[in-house]
């Protein structure tokens, strides 16, 4: 007879790690499967997040822009560099190495916690029974009085241009690259795809990104998208809009990409192919037949707002769920879980979730869209604040972008934030703060900011909205 | 002992209000520009 536990959590990514860790912090017995096998063998904790993901996206955005600036933009400050080069497999090396430390570090406070570390293949079988399969094919059923899921999320795989390792990749193999493509084609302008373009674009492949979709990232703020748009287009991030791929053929080293677009039918040859279209929740196999789990069409985990599967000992968390596929959303779930089996009553607020695409520069933006609140049928107040007038973005040589701010014309409560600028991605926590705690924009305006700091264009923004910015000529009013 | 948001502080003193006489309907109670607004239309906060 195996061990019974409290809890049972299947993964360790950003979802499950974190309600392990937090279930344990509430005096609860736990274990946590992963199957995950790392650069080395052996099972890693972590998930897509730190493995694949989040952590060496950014490592590799970071690496790049310094070399971008050191390149392009010391001369500018006076600092004279000479031939400036990247040896690739030394940045991948340090990447790599941020990982290892940070999954080590997750198993370490599994231990410090006193989760049950379990390696292996997890399925729920019954509403309160987890069966684990290890790498030798042993299978081995553990007792839990409550379940969660955190099984996470795969690249989509599209038909047109199937995978060829090294080739045509995934997300996972455009960080592995150890050279510098000549010519790159990305397929999908979304978040991954705009990071993964300008790591490589930066590092000097050409870059040829391919998007369906007419609108360009859709889900930002109309005047922030315009902004970015234009911002890439000048880094030379080569975006074509409205183009449908429709298949593939690899040429010896070489791979064909065949889209229509509004002029007709294209044709486009790179070195490597990034497919990165979206991601789709991992449930297949995670949950047994007849436990009585409700999934989706797409294989979504039918859960409500608390997490609660149709199964009532059972949960499901992070990218196998409904709403937005972040890493903060899903250890927010994590943590709400704990607490809730834990005997608490616990909530979280989907309408306050930040996000950021790690571009530079960067873009984020919490709340409501000027458009999403048009739709609502909402009348707004907005204030805008460029950059360029900003005394730390010019210290900085980072005056592009702008700061927004969407609040309620009625009650001018603070509807959205949305900033595209230097360091936006840490600047937007101050609108999620503001968003949490249902501040008005006059609440932001009467708030004392540092100086000089790019934060002030959101004070800025905010004083904007009635008018009153002091540091640029305000619009008149209509 | 009230938490007032700054906008609402404002507000407040405008229009010298009864701050105990006020709803907060912010996190934790505190007490929103939106909900003075509300309680100066209404005339439910005058000392």
């Amino acid at each position: 007879m195996a061990d019974k536990f409290d809890v049972i959590v299947i993964g360790a990514g950003p979802g499950g790690y974190v309600a392990a860790i937090r279930a344990a912090q509430m005096g609860l017995k736990v274990a946590c499967v992963e199957k995950w096998i790392g650069k080395e063998g052996k099972v890693v904790h972590g998930g897509t997040c730190l493995n694949v993901g989040c952590i060496p996206s950014k490592a590799l955005l970071e690496a790049s822009h310094k070399f971008v600036e050191a390149q392009h933009d010391f001369a500018d400050l006076g600092i004279e560099t000479g031939d400036v080069s990247m040896d690739v497999k030394k940045m991948m090396a340090r990447k790599d190495k941020i990982v290892k430390n940070l999954t080590g570090g997750i198993s370490g406070l599994f231990k410090a916690n006193g989760v049950t570390a379990i390696e292996g293949t997890g399925k729920v079988i019954s509403s309160k029974q987890v069966e684990v399969t290890d790498q030798d094919g042993k299978a081995t059923t553990y007792d839990a009085d409550n379940i969660v899921v955190a099984a996470g999320s795969v690249p989509v795989e599209i038909p047109p241009t199937p995978l060829k390792e090294g080739m045509v990749v995934d997300s996972t193999g455009a960080l592995e690259f150890q050279e510098t493509p000549k010519r790159l084609g990305v397929i999908g302008a979304g978040i991954i795809g705009l990071e993964l373009g300008s790591v490589w674009s930066r590092l000097g492949s050409e870059v040829t990104v391919l998007e369906a979709m007419d609108d360009f990232l859709p889900m930002v703020d109309g005047a922030i998208a315009k902004e970015t748009q234009k911002l890439l287009k000048k880094q030379g991030l080569d975006i074509r809009l409205g183009a449908r791929v429709t298949g593939s053929e690899i040429k010896g080293e070489e791979v064909v990409v065949k889209y229509s677009d509004a002029k007709g039918e294209q044709e486009a040859t790179f070195d490597k192919l990034i497919v990165c279209v979206g991601r789709k929740p991992y449930t297949k196999g995670v949950i047994a037949d007849g436990v009585g789990i409700e999934t989706d069409e797409r294989g979504f985990i039918h859960v409500d707002d608390q997490c609660r599967t149709s199964v009532p000992s059972v949960y499901a968390i992070g990218d196998c769920v409904r709403g937005p596929m972040l890493a903060h959303k899903a250890s927010e779930e994590g943590i709400m879980v704990a607490d809730i089996i834990a005997g608490h009553k616990a909530e979280m607020n989907y309408d306050a979730i930040p996000n950021v695409v790690y571009t530079f520069p960067e873009v984020a933006w919490v709340g409501l869209t000027e458009q999403e609140a048009k739709a609502k049928g909402i009348e707004v107040k907005t204030g805008s604040f460029p950059f360029a007038a900003s005394g730390r973005a010019m210290a900085n040589n980072a005056t592009e972008g702008q700061a927004k701010i969407i609040a309620d014309a009625e009650t001018d409560r603070v509807l959205g934030v949305h900033i595209v600028g230097q360091h936006a991605g840490e600047m937007i926590a101050q609108g999620v703060i503001a968003l949490e705690f249902g501040s008005s924009a006059e609440d932001l305006a009467l708030t004392c900011y540092a100086h000089p700091t790019m934060s002030e264009a959101v004070h800025e923004a905010a004083l904007a909205v009635e008018g009153h910015a002091i540091h640029m000529a305000n619009r008149k009013k209509k | 002992d009230k938490i007032l948001a700054p906008a609402a502080r404002k507000l407040v003193a405008e229009h010298d209000l009864d701050v105990n006489a006020i709803e907060g309907t912010g996190k934790g109670g505190r007490i929103l520009k939106e909900d003075v607004q509300r309680a100066v239309k209404e005339g439910s906060a005058k000392k």
